[in-house]
């Protein structure tokens, strides 16, 4: 008896898993490629891998709805690919030599496309002569998606910094939001240290793992933890050491709060302990979400690090990029699509800024009524605009596919540092580090 | 002659029988596993990512980089430290908690088992995001511990190397106790009760019983689950990428999160990856086999 | 008589109740905070709120408005019973000939089955997602099975528990004439109910909860899984945790209950079945 019921469920189950394959294969809409999921095969369909509902996908969504306007048969899936599986996604089947997976446009983090551009070149589409001004676009954004010249990325998701305080906190304290606007890091790390005594919170958090902090400093003064050869330069490079003695001596001085993990950070902002954040102009969308705290914030300018000739009070930190893929079958269409939204449509981006809040890298943008609106969170700044404005200044730096291996053994050393490991040795090491992980 | 032809065939035939109820499951893993272990060592052997996948210089580069990588040494330390501490642990905790939920006067037994299921159960999200908040400097267990008098001020669990190291293997033992649990009370269903009865008779009381009846009984068990132990935490990474990160500063780090890091994070070296996967391959099997050796012998 | 002696019982195992129920609390308390966080807006529960609060239907609606729920939910019970269902009879036929005819080249072939589970599963991702690229098996549900289904771990259980299948049941099963399959099939499979609910509770688990490899081949919306659901729900530039607790309180239900139903199964034991 059971055996039967077994047999039978048993059968209807691998029916059931052949005919789900057969369904993907001949898949009703026409236009997944064989196996299901690849870029279309020609005709007026795209397919997008992108993250965040609220977000990224809602920005495609609206220029796909733009687009149609005017290609009333025009049609674009977007999949939903987290940024981890988007990543994992494209390096197996970039490595297996099987690009036919991939779909016809991907968003990717500004910070990572460097190493997949090193790893597998032939795997992306070249845009320089796609159409768009890459003028209107500020110098930083577009070398995150360039090599040798060449541009492979339409930037999109901005990552600008700010430094957002908490105006009710320094009040307590005794300081003015002037007080923190275009200074140095040893100021800001006396007013951190002061506030903090008075009041217990914090104008800085960072993750001691992975943490962005270090990497923002140093790329404020136009400099990274490589050299212009793109070898690993940390000992011997003076503005590193400059920003990693003032990033340590803020631990010391209790002027940072290190966090072990993301949840961690975003605690101490929701549940108070965070008088400021020094991050992407993404935080926003965290910060807007704590309805308590309402009016009580405003965005300056960062600190910048002291006796360099090349500091300066802005910098990015994280963002992304659209790109179009080699498997695409219709690049031309997919090129017309990108150019035509996000890559020249102000109105496009006065859309979507209410929307999603989110900061286009395209600069006219900036200058358009919507962002210079003034936001109720801010006590009324015009946050927008402003944040666009940072982003005209920030200065370009050598980029690296390493950027991860040099963020990691960098913050290792400073937590090296922190635990009593004399600075010479902790940067050796993280010299050797990279340098390792830079060989082959 | 005739019975004799007869019994030959059906030897015969119960051979064939024996062989070919092996042959699915053969096929599949010939097919699934070792053909691509066979390619991943060929990768292995080379360098570069994508289509410049090449022949490294020499042929076992990649092995010989392990001996100067420090972070992948570091790795190894750490993941023999959670081998050695966290599995005995476990498992005895594993054991006796099947020999207490196999009781028959015991109340509620289904209630307490699924419970002791549980976390092994709790989607691999929730738990890390529990397991964070729980140790965080403002958590649960600092609030508790402050409130207690035992410590001054949060304790930074997570941002110290050796309490990292602590709250991994707590965090291990609470989510696969319950797993192997399950192995074991299985397992004690092939026991006969009478067997304990008669030990009772004998006099025996339960320490006594459990040493000298369950275990040896529940060998076979406890070398499968031994076996698997070992494999799962030369190959863990959950924990190690979900409560640390790996870090503060590479101290809990594991090999496989390591590996791990080295193809998807990090830019993409497939060849070295393999390369570390190989060695963590080596080492599950020799520990496996001399477990094998040791105990999984039929009296 | 038996009333006062069940009650002496139940009071020498006092302690024994005093320790399960820490363990309990230990075990459980996870889950409550899981589930009373997905009663929390996303603020509370990064404030570190564990009282249950009275925004789940919002969570809920919040995630089934962003997220195909129903999809990833019904797409991961179709995967993980299929490959349970395959996995068991395959497994459980070659644990039982290993154990039951064993010899010395079983035995050798069965250690090196075994290796097959000790090489990190990213070394073979990019091999085997060639292999099911060019065999066209992304996507669909034979993709997702097909390395899952045949597993060392399982024939080990399976072997191993299979020793203690009573040798004088095959023998008495040959003379009444059975052939090996319908002694399989009627004897071994019948009595070995406790092994075969253990297996399907574990192999269950680990195919719901699989993710590195699903991810790698199902590039299409409609083949996400629900360890896939909950990556995207903290992928953004905020993470909802209400509603994040939500979806992660339905990707541990299923599991939890398909052990609770089945844990009856592997402690009643061979014993009735054999009589």
């Amino acid at each position: 008896m059971k055996r039967k019921l077994l047999s039978v469920l048993l059968a209807g189950a691998m029916v059931l898993s052949l005919a789900a394959c057969g369904n993907s294969g001949t898949s009703d809409d026409g236009g997944s490629s064989e196996g299901g999921g690849g870029g279309s095969e020609g005709g007026n369909k795209l397919t997008v891998w992108a993250w965040d509902p609220t977000f990224n996908i809602k920005a495609m969504d609206m220029a796909a709805e733009q687009y149609k306007k005017d290609n009333a048969d025009f049609e674009l899936e977007v999949i939903e690919t987290s940024s981890d599986d988007c990543q994992t996604k494209l390096t197996t089947c970039a490595n297996s030599g099987d690009y036919s997976t991939m779909p016809d446009i991907v968003l990717m983090q500004d910070n990572s496309y460097q190493k997949f551009l090193k790893s597998y070149p032939d795997a992306f589409t070249d845009l320089t002569d796609c159409g768009v001004n890459w003028d209107d676009f500020s110098a930083i954004k577009q070398s995150y998606s360039m090599a040798d010249d060449k541009h492979y990325g339409i930037p999109y998701d901005n990552g600008v910094c700010a430094a957002f305080y908490r105006t009710d906190i320094l009040d307590e304290a005794g300081y003015k939001i002037e007080d923190l606007t275009d200074i140095t890091w040893s100021k800001f790390t006396e007013i951190a240290a002061d506030v903090h005594k008075k009041t217990g919170k914090y104008l800085l958090t960072s993750e001691s793992t992975g943490g962005d902090v270090i990497m923002l400093m140093i790329q404020s003064c136009g400099a990274n933890f490589v050299n212009e050869n793109g070898e690993a330069y940390i000992v011997g490079n003076d503005v590193a050491e400059k920003c990693i003695d003032l990033y340590t001596d803020m631990i010391k001085k209790d002027a940072v709060k290190l966090v072990n993990n993301w949840d961690e950070y975003v605690s101490t902002v929701t549940n108070g302990e965070a008088a400021g954040v020094i991050n992407g102009n993404w935080m926003n969308a965290t910060i807007t979400g704590i309805e308590d705290q309402a009016g009580k914030w405003q965005i300056t300018t960062l600190p910048k690090v002291d006796g360099v000739d090349t500091a300066t009070n802005y910098a990015n930190n994280g963002g992304s990029s659209w790109y179009i893929t080699s498997n695409c079958k219709n690049p031309d269409l997919a090129k017309d699509f990108l150019v035509k939204t996000f890559g020249s449509s102000t109105e496009f981006y006065d859309a979507i800024l209410p929307e999603t809040s989110g900061i286009a890298c395209y600069l006219p943008a900036g200058e358009s009524e919507v962002y210079n609106e003034p936001v109720e969170f801010y006590g009324g700044q015009p946050i927008y605009s402003t944040l666009v404005e940072y982003s005209s200044h920030i200065p370009e730096f050598t980029k690296t596919p390493y950027h991860y291996e040099a963020r990691e053994a960098v913050n290792t050393a400073i937590i090296n540092i922190t635990n009593g490991t004399a600075k010479e040795d902790a940067l050796k090491e993280a010299q050797e580090t990279l340098e390792f992980k830079m060989s082959e | 002659m005739n019975s004799n032809k007869k019994g030959m065939t059906l030897v015969a035939k119960q051979k064939a029988a024996g062989w070919a109820f092996l042959t699915p499951a053969t096929l599949m893993i010939v097919v699934m596993s070792f053909y691509p272990m066979v390619r991943a060592f060929i990768i292995s052997l080379q360098t570069g990512a994508g289509a410049n996948m090449r022949f490294a210089e020499p042929i076992f580069s990649n092995y010989q980089r392990m001996m100067a990588d420090k972070v992948f040494i570091k790795s190894i330390g750490n993941t023999f430290l959670y081998l050695l501490i966290q599995v005995p642990i476990m498992l005895i905790l594993a054991i006796l908690l099947a020999q207490l939920l196999n009781n028959k006067d015991l109340k509620f037994k289904g209630l307490f088992r699924t419970c002791v299921f549980l976390p092994c159960a709790t989607s691999l999200v929730s738990y890390a995001l529990i397991f964070r908040s729980l140790f965080a400097q403002e958590g649960l267990i600092n609030s508790i511990l402050v409130k207690l008098h035992i410590l001054e001020s949060g304790y930074n669990f997570l941002g110290n190397a050796a309490s990292a190291k602590i709250v991994i293997i707590i965090a291990l033992v609470w989510r696969w106790t319950g797993y192997n649990m399950v192995f074991y009370l299985s397992g004690l269903q092939n026991i006969e009760y009478s067997v304990y009865e008669a030990a009772k008779i004998d006099g025996a009381n339960g320490w006594k019983t459990f040493w000298g009846i369950t275990v040896p009984l529940l060998k076979p068990t406890i070398i499968m689950t031994f076996i698997m132990s070992i494999n799962g935490t030369l190959q863990l990474f959950d924990e190690s990428v979900n409560l640390t990160k790996g870090g503060p500063a590479n101290a809990t780090i594991t090999m496989s999160h390591y590996v791990y890091n080295t193809c998807f994070i990090n830019v993409p070296n497939f060849g070295y990856a393999s390369a570390m996967a190989f060695l963590i391959f080596i080492m599950v099997a020799i520990l496996a086999f001399i477990n094998l050796k040791v105990g999984d012998t039929r009296d | 008589m038996t009333k006062k002696n069940s009650s002496m019982i139940q009071r020498r195992l006092i302690p024994t109740y005093i320790f399960l129920i820490i363990v309990s609390f230990i075990s459980v308390f996870p889950l409550y905070w899981m589930i009373s966080a997905a009663t929390n807006t996303s603020v509370d529960v990064s404030r570190g709120r564990i009282l249950p609060g009275g925004h789940f239907m919002e969570n809920f609606n919040n995630l089934t408005a962003q997220q195909p729920l129903w999809r990833a939910l019904g797409n991961s019970f179709l995967y993980a019973i299929v490959t349970t269902l395959v996995c068991l009879l395959i497994c459980s036929i070659a644990g039982y000939g290993f154990e039951v005819y064993h010899d010395k080249w079983k035995d050798k072939l069965f250690s090196i089955l075994l290796l097959a589970m000790m090489i990190p599963q990213v070394a073979t991702m990019v091999p085997l997602f060639q292999m099911f690229s060019k065999a066209r098996l992304l996507n669909c549900t034979l993709g997702f099975i097909l390395p899952m289904i045949s597993t060392p771990f399982m024939i080990m259980m399976f072997r191993q528990n299979a020793r203690a299948f009573p040798i004088d049941i095959i023998e008495a099963a040959r003379i009444d004439g059975l052939n090996e399959v319908q002694i399989f099939f009627r004897m071994f499979f019948p009595t070995m109910r406790s092994t075969y609910a253990a297996a399907a509770v574990i192999t269950f688990m680990n195919a719901w909860n699989s993710y590195l490899w699903p991810k790698v081949i199902m590039t299409d919306n409609n083949s996400l899984t629900m360890p896939m659901l909950i990556a995207n729900l903290i992928t953004g530039y905020v993470t909802d945790y209400g509603m994040l607790m939500c979806g992660v309180l339905f990707c541990s239900i299923p599991t939890m209950v398909v052990f609770f139903v089945l844990q009856k199964q592997f402690a009643e034991g061979i014993t009735g079945a054999v009589k």
